[in-house]
């Protein structure tokens, strides 16, 4: 291979992730725009609300234990080496409220329900769903992905809040019930340390969280095979790992640009 | 048949996927309130002069006209319009799956009507029966066989009561047995309310039946338009191995090539 068909390649490589790029801004703006178009979204918003939010609560409950829980271990057996057991209520909270509710149940969403989302909307486009919808006058984005923007911006802080208020409850269920920690010194330590800016921190992120994980499940099912040409269930399989790979890392990435800003 | 009876105007209409070119300088009309048929065998280009038709793929200016104007002009609100006047019926249905057929037939006349709840039951019972699936009403699309999965996409297409019908691939996938009811029920479709109904089929047997004008396509390019009668006496080479179902001769360029095949083999190996 010569110099310039690499840097051909390269070009053409460019070029083809600039098109995405541009291409998923105008999918944002379109599902925008769709919130004024027909038909009427209220019942597809409920149906999307249970779906994302409803039928994540146990993963959600299942998982804000556990972290809570290992905190509460974790955060035990090093404060006591310091002698300061009074402030793992306030460690676990924090460490809770500020990062790990959001992000974690943000990937819990993306992996339950983003996937789902993507594979759905994927299966739509090859059986010729989204072209029928075209066909019959209905805008495409704002009757699928409108309504699921909406679901979750109202779902992943609801989940983010139920998953800290969990975490807490499983850390005291270790540190205190179990490894003997002063139960007025947890809650105390918690009402004392967490101020409403760890509070908004934690929704603005899981507000981002969601703009970004439904964004990605959402575009990468309504293209699955539209580049390719080809159409098929695999089709469907790579946009559905693409999507929630793109959105775990993604989350990732704006967890940290977030906190950045707001510390 | 005058191009002041048509409907739809085809002129010089080039199409491209990438740099390859899939469609040349088709030039056909389709008359109003008869069945127009696109034939072809696959590959030839047909479904993507379908999907040009139905507005799924950007059509250059000033090759296509329909009712009379320039849809490589139109913005999104004249689409909206036009849409709002077909129906099309998908190769394989393209029922939503997690609706109920009755649901799938009550979404268009949800949207764009404000007909009451009761009204709209009524006429989606009628469209029910009027493709003979009375009493499916409730059924999901996967409780639905392949035949009836395609006559609920045509009850969901005609819910409207669109001007022009577009169907792709009416047969493929059928039993003969299905295939001729459907067929039956386009040609009615026709007398009864007067649509213009556009086909794209490689079934041989079912383009003759239901079309009143057709064009037979290979490899992007028209090799003859017409009558059904036309299309039966067309002398084109192509054609008539198309009409009398033979194998394209290019098979006798793989005997050639297998023969070359053998013959390298074996001076390698010598």
């Amino acid at each position: 291979m010569t110099i310039t068909n690499v840097i051909a390649h390269l070009g053409s490589w460019g070029l083809g992730k600039i098109f995405g790029l541009g291409r998923m801004g105008v999918f944002l703006l379109q599902a925008v725009s769709g919130l004024w178009k027909p038909p009427g979204k209220f019942l597809a918003i409920v149906k999307h609300i249970y779906f994302i939010g409803h039928r994540s609560l146990f993963v959600i409950c299942f998982t804000g234990a556990f972290s809570g829980m290992v905190l509460g271990l974790q955060g035990y057996y090093t404060l006591s080496k310091f002698g300061s057991e009074g402030l793992l209520g306030a460690a676990v909270a924090l460490s809770l409220i500020r990062e790990l509710g959001p992000v974690l149940s943000a990937l819990m969403v993306t992996g339950r329900a983003g996937s789902a989302i993507c594979a759905e909307i994927g299966i739509m486009r090859i059986e010729e769903q989204i072209d029928a919808l075209r066909c019959m006058a209905i805008d495409p984005h704002g009757y699928l992905v409108t309504p699921r923007f909406i679901a979750g911006f109202v779902c992943f802080p609801l989940l983010t809040s139920i998953f800290d208020v969990i975490g807490i409850l499983g850390g005291y269920a270790i540190g205190v019930m179990l490894l003997g920690a002063n139960p007025g010194a947890y809650w105390d330590g918690i009402y004392k340390s967490v101020a409403w800016e760890d509070v908004s921190m934690g929704y603005v992120k899981s507000l981002v969280f969601a703009l970004l994980t439904i964004w990605i499940c959402t575009y990468k099912g309504y293209y699955a095979g539209v580049d390719s040409g080809s159409m098929g269930p695999e089709d469907v399989s790579k946009a559905t790992t693409e999507a929630v790979v793109l959105s775990s890392v993604s989350i990732l990435v704006a967890d940290y640009v977030i906190t950045s800003i707001m510390l | 048949m005058a191009f002041s009876d048509s409907i739809i105007v085809v002129r010089n209409l080039d199409s491209y996927y990438g740099t390859r070119q899939i469609l040349h300088s088709l030039s056909f009309h389709i008359p109003a309130h008869q069945i127009f048929v696109i034939m072809g065998v696959s590959g030839s280009g047909k479904t993507t002069l379908f999907r040009h038709l139905i507005g799924l793929k950007p059509t250059p200016p000033g090759s296509v006209w329909i009712y009379g104007e320039d849809i490589g002009s139109w913005k999104s609100g004249d689409w909206h319009k036009y849409w709002q006047r077909i129906g099309v019926l998908f190769q394989n249905g393209a029922l939503f799956s997690s609706m109920t057929v009755a649901e799938n037939i009550t979404l268009p006349l949800a949207v764009h009507t404000n007909l009451p709840r009761e009204i709209i039951t009524i006429m989606v019972e009628m469209k029910l029966h009027m493709v003979g699936l009375s009493g499916f009403a409730n059924y999901m699309p996967a409780q639905l066989s392949g035949g009836m999965r395609k006559r609920a996409g045509l009850a969901r297409a005609i819910a409207m009561d669109p001007e022009i019908l577009f169907v792709d691939e009416p047969s493929s996938g059928l039993d003969p047995i299905t295939a001729a009811g459907l067929d039956d029920l386009l040609l009615s479709l026709k007398e009864a309310l007067g649509m213009t109904v556009v086909v794209v089929t490689h079934e041989l047997e079912s383009a003759f039946k239901i079309g009143d004008y057709m064009i037979v396509m290979d490899r992007g390019r028209i090799l003859v338009s017409g009558t059904p009668d036309d299309v039966r006496k067309s002398n084109d080479r192509r054609v008539r191995q198309f009409l009398e179902r033979r194998a394209d001769e290019s098979g006798q360029d793989l005997e050639a090539y297998l023969e070359r095949l053998c013959t390298v083999r074996s001076r390698v190996k010598s």
